[in-house]
């Protein structure tokens, strides 16, 4: 069982990682890669929240 | 078990998150980014969410990595070029970063409510499909609309220079 503030803090690192990956990098490409990272940070978190409080909502958002 | 799986898969997440940002050429970068999304697909089963680990394999390890290497071998990206960037950068953002990571995280684990152990989810498709067209169709709809218009503004951009060129030769 672990704890929902273990994922948050996943989702936390990767949103940084692509936080700085938009901001260092040159390459546009590598620039929308990064955007992806933070989008499944996000997402990660969603997923999160929807386990913690047994809603499917949650999981919806993901899609969209 | 869960949280050794949690532990080892979310190591691999961020060493993959980190490489991303480390490697100079897009294909590794974008090749890192694949182990990331498996990983979190990992992460999700975790939780319960069989249906969004299927579409984030699916999805994201898919299309989207296929999308991003075609763009790469079809632009001819190179290695970037490396600059140093401004000592004021480096001074005040890397330490501003790690510190608003550091803090963010802190915050998460004080927090008590998250002590509640995360059990098995209803995470059944059928479930997710009864919440997605009944009580979110209107935003799933409008969602389509979002899509479509993207998909006319690559056709507009695409078609751009060939008009461009058309006008020019009927003048």
């Amino acid at each position: 069982m672990v704890p929902l503030s273990y994922y948050l803090v996943l989702s936390a690192i990767l949103f940084a990682c692509g936080v700085t990956g938009f901001l260092i990098k040159r390459n546009i490409i590598t620039i929308f890669m990064s955007i992806e990272l933070m989008l499944n940070g996000v997402n990660l978190s969603f997923v999160a929240f929807a386990a913690h409080w047994q809603q499917l909502s949650g999981q919806v958002f993901v899609f969209s | 078990m869960h949280l050794i799986l949690f532990s080892v898969f979310g190591l691999v997440c961020v060493a993959g998150a980190v490489n991303l940002l480390l490697q100079r050429h897009p294909i590794n970068s974008a090749l890192s980014l694949v182990v990331v999304m498996g990983a979190l697909a990992v992460e999700y089963l975790l939780l319960g969410a069989e249906f969004v680990a299927a579409v984030q394999v699916i999805v994201y390890a898919g299309a989207i990595m296929v999308l991003f290497v075609f763009v790469i071998m079809l632009l001819n990206a190179g290695e970037e070029e490396q600059t140093h960037g401004s000592r004021v950068a480096w001074l005040l953002g890397l330490p501003g970063m790690l510190a608003v990571t550091v803090l963010i995280c802190w915050a998460l684990i004080q927090d008590r409510t998250g002590q509640v152990a995360i059990g098995q989810l209803p995470g059944h498709p059928a479930d997710l499909a009864q919440l997605l067209f009944h009580q979110f169709l209107l935003p799933f709809e409008v969602t389509s609309i979002l899509v479509l218009i993207a998909i006319m503004g690559a056709v507009v951009l695409a078609a751009r220079p060939e008009s461009v060129q058309e006008t020019k030769r009927e003048q």
